[in-house]
């Protein structure tokens, strides 16, 4: 721990071997000496009056690494040439009594580099954390658990502000078989490609992209009415098609193909999540009863909850 | 007790210049209300502190009168302000480690602006140990507060503190218990006599 003892003059009166290294100035020419010409290069203005009032109120302070980052200019080791980053220091300034009543302060400082970098690792891991947690580690889209907390947010926020809500169920179509003829990696770049296609096609950050199940997704459209998520629907379904990935053993096309199901929270509507979902999911069936490579959108019926 | 609002204003004035100096902005701190409770009628009410969780600073004066002063928050307000005085990108999560020495900071700054202020307005020198932050939960905090104080009477005062530019209103409750209530008193008598 750095150690500097300053009398009530402002004068240093001890200036121990941390701080020596660490500033590149030795006890001898520190010792009676104001900080201010000891540091030329800058003392913080806080620090400064943190210490005039340590000195003239007698009182304890403590300054923080989070407010002050590195008040004193004092280098980790080994010191290197100029231009050089200073250490993060907290420090602690402490008024101490000597003989014939002579004031002191006492400055602590203590090097935070290590907690800080220890800070660093935790929330980079932390965030790995919660990115796991949430989203699908082969597409890259929101998982199903989040599927459900952002459907449900955004569903309170449609009612709150009144605003419609959409929801789009997508199924690839003949996807077993694509699996069966191509193997199971190839129909991973299928649902990598899926995922990446629709997310390129969806320009509003509040649209939410989800893998719900093995070959299914489900697109959440906050503020989009019947009109919209039929318009989203059909470019989505032009972009699948335009991606031409080749399907040998599809029944109703030579390439990879989709079925959407949409269905829409109208703002005056009394209905809840569950709705939206199982509409979503009869129009999906609609349209793949329909010919498959097509969007149905349904209604949903008005309930009284 | 217009003496001592007078005194607590002159204090927190001191503190916020000091807070402006760090933050780089205007910060205002100010006392709208001082009030002496009972020690057996303490609530988190009577602190207007309507939260599941606490952060306290203490500090111990010792001089002509002894007092123990308490900087009292919400923990959710608290880490906002300290993220605004940080004035960085980083989010409320990622400050939790630096969020308690920041807090300390910000605590002990207007403890010692108060208490320096009575100092100076009083002529007299005070003592102060170090100070001491702790997070818990608001039952445990009154808790202790209660189990800290042997004094029928504490002085509680309501401070909000605001940051210009960005926005941002905090509450802190100021809360000293002093042994020498009688001998404080005097000297804010003599203070105001002497004006």
């Amino acid at each position: 721990m750095g150690l500097i003892l300053i009398d009530a003059d402002g004068r240093v009166a001890l200036w121990n071997q941390w701080i020596a290294k660490r500033s590149g100035i030795s006890t001898e020419t520190a010792l009676n000496q104001s900080l201010d010409a000891l540091f030329s290069s800058g003392l913080s203005a806080s620090f400064k009056t943190a210490l005039g009032n340590s000195l003239s109120y007698k009182l304890p302070i403590v300054l923080s690494n989070a407010l002050h980052h590195a008040p004193l200019p004092l280098y980790p080791l080994p010191l290197t040439p100029e231009p050089r980053t200073r250490l993060h220091q907290s420090i602690t300034l402490t008024p101490l009594m000597g003989h014939n009543e002579a004031h002191f302060c006492l400055i602590q400082v203590t090097d935070t580099s290590m907690f800080i970098k220890r800070e660093k690792v935790l929330k980079l891991q932390s965030d790995q954390f919660s990115l796991d947690a949430t989203t699908d580690s082969l597409t890259g889209a929101y998982n199903r658990r989040s599927f459900d907390e952002r459907l449900q947010a955004e569903f309170r926020h449609a009612q709150r502000v009144k605003s419609p809500l959409s929801l789009l169920m997508l199924d690839i179509d003949y996807f077993k078989n694509y699996n069966d003829t191509y193997g199971h990696p190839a129909g991973d770049q299928v649902l990598i490609s899926v995922v990446n296609t629709i997310k390129s096609q969806l320009h509003r950050p509040s649209d939410i992209v989800t893998r719900y199940g093995g070959e299914e997704f489900a697109v959440i459209l906050p503020d989009c009415g019947i009109e919209g998520s039929l318009s989203v629907a059909k470019t989505l379904l032009q972009a699948i098609n335009t991606l031409n990935i080749p399907h040998s053993q599809s029944e109703i096309a030579d390439h990879v193909t989709i079925s959407i199901g949409a269905s829409t929270l109208d703002a005056a509507a009394k209905t809840n999540t569950d709705q939206l979902l199982k509409s979503a999911d009869a129009a999906l069936y609609q349209a793949k009863n329909a010919g498959r490579n097509r969007a149905q959108h349904l209604l949903i019926q008005t309930c009284v909850i | 007790m217009d003496g001592l609002t007078e005194v607590f204003n002159i204090g927190t004035c001191r503190a916020a210049s000091s807070l402006s100096e760090i933050v780089g902005d205007e910060v205002k701190l100010t006392v709208p209300r001082l009030q002496l409770v009972n020690s057996a009628d303490l609530t988190l009410d009577t602190l207007s502190l309507g939260s599941a969780r606490l952060g306290s600073v203490k500090q111990q004066f010792s001089g002509p009168f002894d007092a123990q002063a308490m900087l009292l928050f919400t923990e959710e307000r608290a880490l906002e302000i300290v993220h605004d005085m940080m004035g960085s990108q980083v989010s409320i999560e990622d400050i939790a480690e630096f969020e308690q020495e920041a807090m300390c900071e910000l605590g002990n700054i207007v403890l010692n602006a108060c208490l320096s202020a009575m100092a100076d307005i009083f002529g007299v020198e005070l003592d102060s140990t170090l100070p001491q932050y702790t997070v818990d939960t608001s039952e445990a905090i009154l808790q202790q507060i209660l189990s800290d104080t042997d004094q029928p009477v504490l002085m509680v005062l309501h401070m909000n503190l605001s940051i210009e530019k960005r926005h941002t209103q905090g509450y802190l409750a100021f809360l000293l218990s002093t042994s020498s209530l009688q001998k404080l008193l005097a000297h804010i008598d003599r203070f105001i006599s002497g004006i």
